[in-house]
């Protein structure tokens, strides 16, 4: 019986001791990961403002951040959605259709563009505050560091009011519940303003130019502050009306644009070729790249579904379409000028052949960056006619997914040819480490010269515009090498008998310098003009494009996007919805 | 009964003679007077005895004439014979019909089934022995025999359950029950999947809370309690043999589709419903001969272009995809169990080898399972050590994507006829031209993907001691492990199938390792003190689980060969990622049962958990439990009732924890992300090119090596603290007329409290800022019923009928307000008060049928474009005139009301017929076939029923008039019906060989062959159009329809 009770005694022991054991059993320290203590460091400092950049890069497909096709060229009269018929990737369709009606619109694109910029602010903000605490004497970068982190603030809130005109602007002094309770009913102005107030932080106490060029610097900053400025100077009412012109501001964007160094590339084509990244045009890009260590690399796929869908060459799924009207506008008259009100009388590249081209008819004659813009049947496709022998590079009506719905014409800019260094097919869908310019040189001289027109100088305008088309005109030859017929006309206004020519000559200027780069709806917004233009354009277009029959702009709505529904209710209703959602 | 006999004994037999001898005899049953091989035969008050041989003799020797023999087996009433001088003894032992000695295993310690007062279903484990098991998953066998057990198939060859619930739903995350095998706890399904049936001793299911409460934490889901067999007892050697052949077909289950002719047709009247030119969309592909008047069309036919893109190679097809997808698959599964003991040691052996052909084209399983038990006692069998394991080693190739990554399963549905399957060259055709879906040939991605596999090594099991430290008081010690080996091979060769291509090749292994180990050491005392008999039990447990990830993928491979896809023969790019993962569970518990009189049954438990998922504060969780029964029958007034047999009530109370949230849910953290994307968090389609790093060329060089950063992934909740469910459980058991009508019907409710959840947060707050919260409230209530009939006649006709019933209402009774949102419901409708399988949508009344009566209807919102004669009429749920997103409503949930099973059993002379059938009723579901059948989607092909929409001429269909814009998919009651069901899941018919004919072959004890056929009909409610009702996913494998054939013999 003793030995009994041994065993008694040494089972109890043995759980005693296991519950008292208990407490250091349990303790668990996560693995491969860091505490908030661990990256708020001086030392992580660096490192934090890196994020911060890959953070306004890290689009999604279905969520753009950098390359604005889907808000800012589908939905104008540049281009059409594309794809497999209007079913396909639909809410685009009701984008372009402008037929998004109710604010609960599901999740792809306008609200995951809206999550995106938020997280890449809040990666910022994080940054900042952590070199905030850091003490002056500790960190030589410091100033430029919270210059930069503040411009990539700004740049986000930049875009997001683009998009959605009203929203929080978040800064990093604010805790999570003053996040929370952030509305975004907020005067408009007062937002550019404190938009404004991030730049010229940064324009303030940033270097001129950054070694590395991936960095915010001075050039880029003052080239923002003359972007907002503008934007900001035709004031609009709530229903999103121009109701005024600021001369103040457009003053503002003169002398900003004036601080900007900068060039335009010898040829139009190498804003969107490979090996030509971080030119002298370049003055603000998203960097992308390739072997880089990661999976794929680290490669843009907001364009993702746009490339040429019925050749083996490329991938899916043939969106972002030229639109008629758009190819239309490269018509050139006798002169070398674009035809400000009849370019759309006729329709160009309407003849198909059987070999799927469409020659051109004759005596026509078109501004050379067409070439560089969008894919017509018979016509080299980004200046080459094959493929290392795997495939031709012409352009061909076979190429067109669903040409019964959106024609044949492709979009040019965003593709890279197949054999590039900088292209990755990844499933369907094509990436490149082709940068996403944000804001080019051209952008700049164009600023410029609308402000300089809307102040009544529009004589000093035109040598900017000249600038612009003469480049233009002298980037012929890569089209033509790879073999497309020369048909090209350009010239240089000689003069601007008025303002209201000089304004039309600007606007025309910008569409078809950034045909298809995104910037047109906010373009169009901007001048007040896109009820009348939309509109006149559908009533057109729909003669030609069935799917857009019940498209219908309307004025005081459409302007801009609903706010997510979801944020709305996450905040439990703070934010003000926009009109007529 | 006793009395009687003892009566009739001592009047027939002399006394006086206490002389010593040997005593023979034979052990017999009282049904079929078959002999009892292994019966006990013990000298009552000694520990002298023996078991009977083969024939169910026995031999005594020595035993003086006064003394009293107890003979006992398994499942029959144990007598007590007194020698009173005879030399031989037969005995004809009764079976138990009331089992009052059954045990079973219900948390640490056995206890009589008579006494269990909680929720407890103990499986007959009978019809399921020697049943085929088509799927190789033991879970199968489960599937509508116990009420309360909700169990949803899938037709993957894997046989796992796509989903298992007992008693609905509990919380609002995992609801996967415990199951603990033979002492050791798993959440994994898939080792349960493996046991084989035979060796299955007996399976407990734990329902309500007070009786699971005694596993704690992780129990919350309910309990699966397996005990496998041991060896046999007595100098024996048992072997069985059980094989079976299943055919399996989807065929029955399948979507009838447009051929291409009648596509066309179909197409033509869509785009001319829309305005636009049929040609212009689908010229490339057909040729529509038509009026061209949009306001009064006419077809006067449609013809197949040649050629897909008109490529003279690619001649058009008429392509039936499920037909080409599709095979007749074939599961053999054979087993076979080697069972052998002395007095002292035992040991069991059981081999299993599952292969599944698979239906899908280049799709199969194969598995093997071991199982070893065995035990020994030492020391004058004071101690007693045992090991138990079970070994499963499985590989697998299941279903494929296509280069954009959608399963060939939903493409043998969608894809349109007219790509052929081959080119004139015989290689794989695939889409060209307009009018194509950007997918590829599915059959092509099953063929390209067919050295795919996946490799499952699994071991599970423990080694106990157990002593008898005195002769009431149990010592048992069990070290446990639960083991997981996964490896995946994915290889993507590369593709040149119409336009959609894939120009690089890639290989990626994702491969895991999980173990548990468990240590759980338990003292049980018992003690019987006149009618008092008490039980108790103490114990502490620790768990602790590790997982570890390796994730490595190279690209470019220059040989497109099996053998040569081996990472290290990659020339491109390289990526590899892992995690380390680790969680800890330390518990203490104890246990009280207290019976008086076996009348009055009491019973408390109370268990400590402590979770490293906690912070310090909040680590423990404390979980009591109390239950109290009253046998009825026992009492005097009901002893000797004829209609009575039994009657027992029972409440319960009890509390369970539950802990189910990451690792590391409790703290804020950072990573470095040098450049994932979104899928290999989350998983996803669009993910995939969305990159989430902190990586970025800041330099400008475009390649090489990126400077990278930190980047929040979880804000830290130190509050963090166990999530708690309090059930009340109310049960009657019963038994009329000798057992004949025995059931039980069981009542419930539930409250789950501080529900651990990780709700949506707005995207203002940031990257990386969402956390686990103990946010949310859902209460429960139900009952079940089980009532079943048995009886056997005196000609060898026996009769069993078993039904069970279960029903189940759950309900959110709290949710933070910054929560709701990620609910369906909005501000004004939330879903508070609703089940959490609501669905929220419109209500539709039918199809317009003029346009006055469309202009007479409210518009607006997704009325839109649906607002023309043919169109689906939209109800203004709020009457204010517009049709909005306010006209939603919660129109029915998914889980159903009401589960029920029924089973037949008839058996006569050697022959045996069993037909089961279980069903649900009071659900919504979607009915996937409506995607196709009464909508046109472009792209896609579409379902027969498109050929019948409304028109002008057609109006008494409830199919809209075709378009390929307009197409109210939204959630609705159209989209979301009744897809209640009653489906004959088992029917088998089983031949017995007569004894004397098996007793001439050598030393053969049983040899049967059956006939069975699975999920063979099934009923639904009108209005519901799909096959398969449990087809709820197209891009899932159907569950089969299968016949078996097999044969189990026992030596």
């Amino acid at each position: 019986m003793k030995y009994n009770h041994k065993i008694i005694a040494s089972v109890i022991c043995a759980t005693l001791l296991l519950t008292a054991c208990s407490d250091n059993y349990l303790e668990y320290e996560p693995e491969g990961v860091l505490s908030s203590e661990n990256v708020a460091t001086a030392e992580n400092a660096e490192s934090l403002v890196i994020a911060a950049y890959a953070g306004i890069a890290n689009d999604e497909m279905i969520g753009p951040l950098t390359h604005q096709w889907v808000f800012g060229s589908v939905r104008s009269d540049d281009a059409y959605k594309g794809g497999g018929g209007r079913g396909d990737v639909d809410v685009i369709d009701k984008y372009e259709q402008y037929n998004l009606t109710i604010a609960d619109m599901g999740d792809w694109m306008a609200p995951r563009t809206w999550t995106d910029f938020y997280k890449a602010i809040s990666r910022a903000n994080f940054a900042l505050s952590v070199i905030n605490d850091i003490p002056d004497g500790e960190y030589a970068q410091k100033t430029t560091r919270q210059a930069e982190l503040r411009f990539l603030r700004a740049h986000s809130h930049f875009m997001l009011k683009l998009i959605f005109k009203k929203i929080p602007y978040i800064t990093e002094n604010l805790t999570q519940e003053e996040i929370g309770q952030m509305s975004n009913d907020v005067d408009n102005d007062a937002l550019w303003n404190t938009i404004a107030e991030d730049f010229l932080f940064a324009y303030e106490n940033l270097p001129q130019a950054q070694e590395q060029v991936g960095r915010a610097d001075r050039n880029a900053a003052a080239a923002y502050l003359a972007k907002l400025r503008l934007f900001q100077a035709y004031e609009q009412n709530d229903q999103h009306q121009v109701t005024s012109i600021n001369t103040g501001r457009l003053q503002e964007v003169i002398d900003y644009a004036d601080k900007v160094i900068g060039n335009l590339q010898p040829d139009f084509g190498e804003n969107f070729l490979d090996g030509f990244d971080n030119g002298p045009e370049s003055i603000w890009a998203a960097q992308f790249s390739i072997n880089d260590g990661t999976t794929v690399g680290r490669v843009s796929f907001v364009t993702g579904l746009n490339s040429p869908h019925g050749t083996g060459l490329y991938g899916c799924c043939g969106f972002h379409l030229a639109s008629q009207n758009m190819v239309n506008s490269f018509k050139t008259d006798a002169n070398g000028l674009p035809l400000f009100d009849t370019f759309n009388n006729s329709d160009i590249f309407t003849n198909i052949d059987t070999n799927g081209t469409t020659p051109p008819d004759s005596g026509l004659s078109v501004d050379p960056r067409i070439d560089h813009t969008v894919g017509i049947p018979g016509r080299p496709f980004k200046y080459r006619n094959t493929v290392n022998d795997s495939g031709d590079m012409v352009y061909n009506f076979s190429w067109a997914r669903d040409p019964g719905v959106y024609g044949y014409f492709g979009n040019m800019k965003e593709q890279q040819a197949p054999d590039c260094s900088c292209y990755v097919k990844e499933g369907p869908f094509v990436g490149t480490s082709k940068n996403v310019d944000f804001i080019r040189y051209a952008d700049v001289l164009l600023w410029k010269a609308e402000a300089l027109i809307q102040l009544n100088r529009w004589d000093e305008a035109l040598p900017l515009i000249n600038q612009v088309r003469n480049r233009a005109a002298a980037s012929t030859q890569r089209p033509i090498d790879a073999g497309a017929a020369d048909i090209y006309a350009i010239s240089p206004y000689s003069s601007f008998p008025s303002k209201d020519y000089a304004l039309k000559a600007l606007m025309f200027e910008r569409r078809l310098e950034f045909a298809m780069e995104g910037h047109r709806w906010y373009d169009l917004v901007r001048w007040g003009i896109a009820e009348e233009t939309l509109n006149a354009y559908l009533a057109e277009e729909k003669t030609k494009r069935d799917f857009l029959a019940n498209a219908q702009f309307t004025a005081g709505r459409d302007e801009y996007y609903p706010i997510p529904q979801r944020e709305i209710d996450f905040t439990g209703g703070l934010y003000v919805q926009n009109p007529g959602y | 009964m006793k009395l009687k006999l003892l009566l009739l004994l001592m009047v027939f037999v002399p006394i006086g003679l206490m002389a010593q001898g040997p005593i023979t005899g034979t052990v017999t049953s009282s049904g079929d007077g078959a002999p009892l091989p292994g019966a006990s035969v013990i000298i009552k008050g000694t520990t002298t005895g023996t078991t009977t041989d083969f024939d169910g003799n026995y031999k005594l020797n020595s035993v003086t004439s006064d003394a009293t023999l107890v003979i006992s087996f398994i499942g029959f009433i144990t007598i007590e014979v007194p020698v009173n001088g005879q030399s031989r003894i037969d005995a004809v032992l009764q079976e138990d019909a009331q089992q009052l000695d059954e045990v079973v295993l219900t948390g640490y310690s056995a206890e009589r089934k008579i006494d269990l007062t909680g929720a407890v279903t103990v499986v007959d484990i009978a019809p399921i022995e020697g049943q085929s098991l088509s799927s190789g998953n033991a879970m199968q066998a489960l599937q509508g025999r116990v009420g309360g057990l909700f169990i949803e198939k899938s037709g993957d060859p894997t046989g796992l359950s796509s989903r298992i619930l007992i008693r609905g739903l509990t919380t609002l995350g995992n609801n996967d029950p415990l199951y603990v095998i033979d002492g050791v706890p798993t959440k994994r399904q898939e080792v349960f999947a493996s046991l084989n049936p035979a060796t299955i001793e007996s399976i407990q299911v734990l329902k309500d809370a007070s009786a699971s409460s005694i596993y704690g934490s992780r129990a919350a889901n309910g309990v699966i309690v397996v005990t496998t067999k041991g060896g046999e007892k007595g100098e024996r050697l048992s072997v069985s043999f059980n094989s079976n052949l299943s055919q399996q077909s989807e065929r029955k289950q399948r979507y009838d589709m447009l051929n291409s002719q009648q596509r066309g047709e179909a197409l033509w009247r869509a785009s001319v419903n829309d305005g636009a030119d049929p040609n212009a969309g689908y010229g490339e592909i057909y040729n529509f001969n038509w009026n061209n008047d949009f306001s009064n069309p006419v077809l006067n036919g449609v013809s197949v272009q040649p050629f897909v893109g008109g490529d003279s190679n690619v001649p058009v097809g008429d392509t039936n995809w499920q037909d080409e997808l599709y095979k007749t698959g074939y599961v053999y599964n054979n087993e076979l169990t080697v069972s052998t003991g002395t007095e002292k040691s035992s040991l069991l052996i059981n081999l299993g080898y599952l292969k599944n052909t698979g239906m899908l084209k280049y799709t199969g399983y194969d598995r093997y399972t071991a199982k070893i038990n065995g035990t020994t006692k030492l020391f004058n069998d004071k101690v007693k050590f045992g090991v138990n394991t079970q070994i499963s080693t499985s590989n697998e190739t299941l279903v494929s994507g296509d280069v954009g990554g959608a399963p060939t399963t939903g493409l043998s549905i969608t894809l349109a006829p007219t790509i052929p399957v081959y080119d004139a060259n015989d290689e794989f055709a695939g889409p060209l031209g307009a009018g194509y879906s950007d997918r590829n040939n599915p059959l092509l991605m099953q063929y390209l993907n067919r050295w795919d596999n996946a490799t499952k090594n699994n071991f599970f099991g423990n080694v106990f001691a157990e002593i008898n430290i005195l002769d009431n008081l149990t010592f048992r010690s069990s070290l446990g492990l639960d083991f997981s080996d996964f490896k995946k091979k994915n290889i993507e060769p590369k593709v040149f199938n119409g336009f959609v291509t894939r120009s690089n090749n890639r290989l990626i292994y994702d491969t895991n390792k999980f173990s548990t180990i468990s240590f759980s050491n338990t003292l049980n005392y018992k003690l019987e003190l006149g009618k008092h008999r008490f039980g108790a039990l103490l114990g502490i447990e620790s768990i602790r689980e590790d997982f570890d990830t390796i994730f490595a993928q190279a690209d470019e491979f220059a040989v497109e060969q099996e053998s040569y896809f081996v990472l290290s023969a990659a020339t491109g790019a390289r990526t590899n990622n892992g995690i380390s993962t680790q969680y800890s569970l330390a518990s203490q518990f104890g246990k009280l049962n207290y019976a008086y009189d076996d009348k009055y049954l009491a019973s408390f438990t109370i268990r400590r958990d402590g979770s490293s998922r906690f912070g310090a504060n909040n680590r423990y969780g404390i979980f009591p439990a109390a239950t109290v029964g009253w046998r009825i029958s026992q009492e005097e007034f009901l002893k000797d009732s004829n209609l009575i047999s039994n009657l027992k009530i029972r409440a319960g109370y009890g509390e369970v924890g539950n802990q189910e949230i990451g690792n590391t849910a409790r703290y804020g953290l950072y990573e470095s992300r040098y450049g994932q994307n979104q899928a290999q968090l989350t998983g996803g389609f669009f993910e995939i090119y969305y990159n989430v790093g902190t990586a970025y060329d800041i330099n400008g060089n475009n390649t090489g090596t990126l400077p990278s950063g930190f980047v929040s992934t979880q804000a830290s909740n130190q509050n963090l603290k166990w999530e708690t469910t309090k059930e009340w459980n109310y049960g009657i058991d019963f038994g009329f007329l000798e057992n004949r009508i025995s059931g039980s019907f069981d009542y419930f409710t539930r409250e789950t409290t501080d529900i651990l959840t990780t709700p949506p947060i707005a995207s203002v707050i940031g990257e990386g800022q969402q956390r686990v919260l103990n946010g949310a409230a859902t209460s429960a209530k139900g009952w079940e019923l089980n009532v079943g009939y048995s009886n056997t006649w005196d000609n060898g006709f026996s009769l069993g009928v078993s039904t069970n019933f279960g029903a189940f209402k759950d309900e959110i009774t709290f949710l933070p307000e910054e929560v709701r949102a990620a609910f369906p419901g909005t501000a004004q409708n939330s879903i508070l008060g609703q089940s959490q399988t609501a669905i929220f949508g419109y209500r539709t009344n039918g199809l317009f049928q003029s346009q006055a009566e469309v202009d007479a209807h409210p518009t607006g919102g997704v009325q839109t474009g649906n607002a023309r004669p043919g169109g689906i009429k939209i109800v203004d749920t709020d009457n204010n005139g517009i049709i909005d997103s306010n006209d939603r409503d919660f129109i029915g949930n998914t889980l159903p009301d009401l589960e029920y099973g029924i089973r037949l059993d008839v058996g006569y002379k050697n022959f045996d017929l069993s037909i089961f059938g279980s069903g649900v009723a009071g659900r919504i579901g979607v009915d996937s076939y409506m995607f196709w059948n009464n909508f046109v989607q472009g792209r896609d092909n579409a379902g027969l029923g498109v050929l019948n929409a409304w028109t002008p001429q057609n109006t008494s269909s409830n199919i809209p008039s075709l378009s390929l814009v307009n197409n109210f998919t939204d959630t609705s009651d159209y989209i979301f019906r009744n897809n209640s069901y009653f489906k004959i899941r088992n029917m088998q018919v089983g031949y017995s060989l007569p004894a004397d004919v098996i007793s001439k072959m050598a030393g053969m004890t049983g040899l049967r062959i059956y006939l069975q056929g699975e999920n063979l009909f099934w009923f639904t409610p009108k209005g519901y159009i799909g096959s398969d009702p449990e087809r709820i996913d197209v891009n899932r494998i159907p569950v089969p329809t299968v016949y078996s054939v097999g044969l189990n013999i026992n030596f």
